[in-house]
């Protein structure tokens, strides 16, 4: 049984890979690792957070270009590097933005098996795949792409912005597997979402054709799919702070509602060799509030207007050929906008972790802690990821887990993932007392000039953790 | 022990606290977003047609005619984007034709109150034999002069068959398109 239910979870982390503040993963001195992983192995016995400050994660990448392509001080034309940028992406590079922001954190251990945790975050996730066809359309024009295709299914985005609340508990089924569930209630704030696009719009050089070229748009199907956009398009002038208020209402269940769970999993294979695994986000939100979709869709094709040379007089109206070719060109090429719920899939992550300590360490007893024997350092690999619509964004990564001290810990990473083959992030906790800070910060080597940096992340937290 | 445990967190504090201090953003102006602009060249067909002999004879006389013509409005020359962000034009203009006859091409842009903004007028070479002949025309429309175009919104087409022995019989295919520059 314990080992379907490993296989189970090698098997889901395997699949659906994830990245998720791998820093964070597997610190079982933070609460924030039941986070990322309820089936985590921690050694608190309750956690109490500063409200705001518990956790405050930014992360932001480019696969495909970096300020700097954009915006070198080196005497060149800045349109220039703007095309040359957007030639050397492609339709699978992408832009990602994730904020998450800890309003409230809480746990406690109910038992010596039972860890309860809870809490309300709220997070922000934009992703977007650099949409090559129309960019480049609208940068470049049709002239010097002519018989290629601007793909219309290269648009493709999701964003988000919602409120978490969250209640989760972490089991010690045995000395050796530790189980963990955590359920969620999202409320979404806004969204907005446009995946799975069809169609494209190609200009043929027609040399033995009727005229120059021909003009065809090919299965045009691009919905865009909207909540809670509609009120702040509404309310002209409406400003940024309005705007801001507007949507922090939403927050307390005023928005569309969602549910979601992670589940995770840790397990000693023997004394020294751990292995962990977690799925989170598995839900999805229901938007039926404040909805609105834009579709565009149809097909078209067209050399050019026809005249017919009628002989007409001068009382004559002329033949409306503009008209008559703007209704058939509305006719095939349609656009709507209507007001249909729809449900959008949270982007799911997953993490998988095997783990080798050596330098073992004793923990202070006490009646509620299980776990006796700690190892000063770990050395261990993770591969994650995050689902995305056109596939898995990968992540995988090798750390140095330090413990110092009771009080202090730090963990050296190194990541390859699509942003950077020079990933190296550093995690730093220190306790006083009961007072704990963790700063945690990803791709140091960019940091000293973030114009040429393709992503960067911080991860920055503090709490009160009991372990008496 | 200690030694190297302050050592090692002392390190950890450089670290995460120099990249705190030392990151910054450097070697980039990003004053120069305000230069930024799309300039796209598109390519877009105008007007075709196929026209043999039976469009130079008068459907009310049955007598032939030398002289036809057509009006074709182009609202789009109208738009916003054309009024405020087009910057040049290069206009192409073909004929194949077979009739046995120069035809003379007049090709006019009109405002809406009918001001001849520009011409393009050129003669349509003969058809040899029975042999498609084709005549080009090109007509760039510069930044100095796209005030004309952006003035316009009707493109009259007009053919003038010109005199000769032989029989009129034959097809005259024509197309058009224009290269709009645009900077946005």
């Amino acid at each position: 049984m314990m080992w379907r239910l490993i296989g189970f979870f090698l098997i889901i982390s395997g699949t659906v890979v994830a990245q998720n503040k791998p820093l964070l993963f597997n610190v079982d001195d933070l609460p924030q690792t039941l986070m990322s992983n309820p089936g985590a192995q921690i050694n608190f016995t309750g956690h109490i957070g500063i409200p705001l400050f518990s956790q405050i994660h930014l992360s932001a990448g480019s696969t495909g270009a970096d300020l700097y392509d954009i915006f070198a001080d080196d005497g060149t034309n800045i349109n220039t590097r703007v095309q040359e940028t957007m030639r050397s992406m492609d339709s699978r590079d992408y832009f990602s933005v994730n904020q998450q922001l800890e309003i409230f954190s809480i746990g406690w251990k109910i038992d010596r098996e039972n860890y309860l945790s809870t809490g309300i975050y709220q997070e922000m996730d934009l992703f977007a795949y650099f949409p090559k066809g129309p960019a480049i359309l609208a940068n470049e024009g049709n002239s010097d792409y002519l018989n290629q295709p601007f793909d219309f299914s290269d648009v493709s985005f999701t964003g988000e912005i919602m409120t978490v609340y969250h209640l989760g508990i972490n089991h010690k089924f045995d000395n050796r597997l530790t189980v963990g569930a955590r359920a969620k209630l999202y409320s979404g704030i806004f969204n907005a979402e446009s995946t799975g696009n069809t169609g494209r719009f190609t200009t043929y050089s027609t040399p033995d054709g009727r005229n120059v070229y021909n003009h065809e748009v090919v299965n045009m199907n691009v919905l865009i799919n909207t909540s809670g956009f509609a009120p702040l398009k509404e309310e002209e002038g409406m400003t940024v702070d309005q705007a801001t208020a507007e949507l922090l209402s939403r927050s307390f269940f005023g928005g569309n509602v969602g549910f979601g769970l992670d589940l995770g999993l840790s397990y000693i294979l023997d004394e020294q060799f751990i292995l962990s695994g977690s799925v989170q986000d598995l839900g999805a939100v229901f938007q039926h509030k404040e909805v609105e979709n834009y579709r565009y869709f149809g097909a078209y094709e067209t050399s050019g207007i026809e005249p017919l040379f009628p002989d007409l007089d001068e009382n004559d109206e002329a033949i409306p050929y503009w008209d008559d070719f703007e209704d058939e060109v509305d006719r095939n090429l349609r656009d709507e906008t209507t007001n249909e719920s729809y449900t959008t899939w949270r982007p799911i992550k997953a993490n998988f972790a095997m783990e080798y300590g050596f330098g073992p360490a004793f923990l202070p007893c006490h009646y509620l802690s299980v776990k006796k024997v700690r190892y000063m350092n770990l050395l261990g690999m993770q591969l994650s990821g995050v689902k995305r619509p056109k596939g898995f964004v990968y992540s995988f990564t090798t750390y140095w887990d330090r413990k110092i001290n009771d009080n202090q810990r730090f963990k050296v990473s190194y990541s390859l993932d699509d942003y950077s083959l020079t990933n190296i992030g550093l995690m730093y906790t220190r306790t006083f007392n009961k007072f704990n800070v963790h700063l945690a910060a990803n791709n140091l080597l960019a940091f000293p000039n973030l114009a040429k940096a393709h992503s960067a992340s911080l991860q920055l937290g503090m709490q009160l953790i009991f372990n008496d | 022990m200690k030694f190297v445990s302050n050592f090692i967190t002392k390190i950890i504090g450089f670290i995460l606290i120099g990249c705190a201090l030392c990151s910054c953003v450097k070697d980039v102006d990003l004053e120069q977003r305000e230069d930024i602009s799309l300039s796209p060249d598109i390519q877009i067909d105008l007007l075709i047609y196929d026209i043999d002999q039976s469009h130079f004879i008068d459907p009310s006389t049955g007598n032939s005619k030398t002289h036809i013509s057509d009006t074709v409005r182009l609202e789009f020359l109208d738009d916003s984007y054309i009024q405020e962000d087009l910057f040049s034009v290069e206009f192409y203009f073909r004929h194949i034709n077979t009739f046995p006859r120069e035809i003379e091409s007049k090709i006019r842009f009109l405002s809406d109150d009918n001001r001849e903004q520009f011409a393009v007028n050129y003669t349509i070479k003969p058809g040899v034999d029975g042999n498609p002949v084709t005549t080009e025309q090109f007509e760039f429309i510069e930044e100095d002069r796209i005030h004309l175009v952006r003035r316009t919104i009707k493109m009259v087409v007009e053919l003038e068959v010109q005199p000769g022995s032989g029989k009129f019989e034959g097809e005259l295919d024509f197309a058009s398109k224009g290269l709009f520059s645009f900077e946005f």
